[in-house]
């Protein structure tokens, strides 16, 4: 799948990156702020992202989150602070907690890009809080 | 106006005739005129009520003169100030000839003020009809300015505790964004040295250099997972040792992606000082990260990981059974190395048991009350 990564601590990025890419999967792109992450979202049309909360532009990863959201585009937080995350979950999927460990990420990874390609019969692992979990399910309308 | 005399002139022959019922040496008169305590009688079958007889006391609460009272309804003593539905009360008990006690700003002759507890009762005759209404007074102006000075008092200590509570909650505040402040950069810290030992194994082309970068990130991830677990719980001060093994565990056999390395847990949670998180996981990481190792090879095997408190202790217990396999020297020796450092740090006992393919280790640490509360 096609993975965009919202980070503005680029070492932490890049190492991402590399990470997503050992999996089998293809970045297309990193962004550092609300803006650079509206212009890829249009661009590069990615199936999947992982968002941070705190950008370049302050806390500007929810509204990202909320622009994917609308886009139709599945994503998880990656926050320092999963407790800053707003009650519904701002669309999300669940949330990654920093600092998170190689085995962490790996699982979520496999986990999430499973479920996106319509394989829901795994279990969630420990690193990845879903949202589901922590947010009351809403009627479906 | 003579007719204003007449009306006294009455109001005194009714008080008269009411001291003439009595001997003079009657005790109760005597009382009633010595008593320190103002008294008056009026006489409600005259026309507005007029006060017939008053004691010495009454004239010295009021000022006023003897001549100024006999013959004059009470409400000599209202001022401006008196409040109206305090009089009101007064006047539909006395028409409705029934006891009424009330606390009453009265006047001086002399235009003072003072807090009058006043109690008035009718007097009956044999036949039931009210012939007098007796009234005391009590000057409790005192006990009244004794209230305003202690409601003062009050209202200034009341203010003094706002502003210290203002100000130490703005200390808190102030406490609590440090705290968060400083928590986020140790956690992005973290991940930037863990990213640091990942690139650097990324880039070496030497296997043992790589395997020894990850026996290096191994640890810091550790470290990275008890940041992760502090401040979580209500009581920050304190870790529980049970979520951070549960989270340790299955990350690093879920990573494994093998199905024939079975994980049995027996949780329960076990609150520590926050100050022990570091060396206690430290050594969870090790021995879970030994069986994982052991349980690699390719048997695969079981692990079953007890944390619990077992006679007021706190008990970490490692069991697998799994294939023995010759370990990566180096990595076994810091881990052998972080144990010994950690259970020292601890006061923890760790004790190591073989049986075939089952390895059991227990790590013990020997807390009291006294000790699970220090920080």
């Amino acid at each position: 799948m096609k993975v965009m990564i919202v980070e503005d601590e680029m070492l932490l990025a890049m190492e991402l990156e590399s990470e997503v890419e050992m999996a089998g999967h293809e970045v297309t792109g990193l962004a550092m702020s609300r803006s650079q992450a509206q212009e890829q979202i249009g661009s590069s049309k990615p199936d999947f992202a992982f968002v941070d909360i705190h950008l370049m532009d302050g806390p500007t990863g929810v509204d990202v989150g909320r622009e994917l959201a609308a886009a139709g585009i599945p994503y998880v937080f990656v926050s320092g602070n999963i407790k800053k995350i707003p009650q519904d979950f701002a669309g999300a999927l669940g949330a990654i907690e920093k600092p998170y460990t190689m085995n962490g990420m790996k699982n979520a990874l496999a986990y999430v890009s499973a479920v996106i390609a319509g394989d829901a019969s795994g279990s969630p692992p420990v690193s990845l809080v879903l949202a589901e979990d922590v947010t009351p399910a809403k009627p479906q309308s | 106006m003579p007719e204003k005399d007449q009306f006294q002139t009455d109001a005194r022959n009714a008080g008269n005739r009411l001291v003439a019922g009595h001997v003079s040496e009657d005790p109760f008169a005597a009382a009633f005129k010595a008593t320190r305590m103002p008294m008056i009688v009026t006489d409600p079958n005259q026309s507005d009520n007029p006060i017939i007889f008053c004691n010495n006391a009454f004239l010295r609460l009021s000022g006023y003169s003897d001549d100024e009272v006999i013959g004059r309804n009470c409400r000599f003593l209202q001022g401006p100030e008196t409040d109206q539905e305090t009089i009101s009360k007064v006047r539909e008990a006395i028409a409705a000839g029934q006891d009424v006690a009330v606390d009453i700003l009265n006047y001086r002759k002399d235009g003072s003020q003072f807090w009058n507890a006043v109690f008035i009762s009718p007097v009956r005759d044999e036949a039931g009809a009210i012939i007098y209404f007796f009234a005391s007074q009590l000057d409790f102006t005192n006990v009244k300015s004794r209230e305003a000075d202690l409601a003062a008092a009050r209202h200034e200590a009341e203010a003094e505790v706002a502003k210290h509570t203002a100000n130490l909650r703005s200390a808190l505040e102030a406490r609590t964004l440090l705290v968060h402040e400083v928590d986020h950069r140790v956690k992005n810290n973290l991940l930037t040295m863990a990213s640091i030992v990942k690139m650097q194994a990324r880039v070496t082309k030497d296997d043992g250099r790589r395997q020894t970068l990850m026996s290096v990130l191994n640890r810091i991830e550790a470290l990275s997972t008890v940041q992760r677990k502090l401040f979580t719980l209500d009581d920050v001060s304190k870790f529980d040792i049970s979520e951070f093994a549960r989270e340790l565990v299955t990350d690093l056999v879920d990573a494994t992606g093998r199905k024939d390395i079975r994980l049995t847990l027996d949780l329960s949670p076990l609150l520590v000082p926050a100050v022990k998180a570091t060396p206690l996981s430290l050594i969870v990481n090790e021995l879970v990260g030994d069986a994982v190792r052991r349980g690699l090879s390719d048997g695969g095997g079981d692990i079953h990981v007890v944390v619990r408190r077992l006679n007021g202790h706190f008990l970490i217990r490692i069991e697998d059974t799994s294939e023995p396999v010759e370990p990566d020297i180096e990595n076994a020796e810091l881990g052998q190395m972080l144990l010994e450092a950690s259970a020292r740090q601890l006061g923890a006992e760790i004790e190591r048991k073989q049986d075939g393919r089952k390895t059991i280790v227990d790590v013990v640490l020997l807390v009291d009350d006294h000790q699970e509360n220090t920080h």
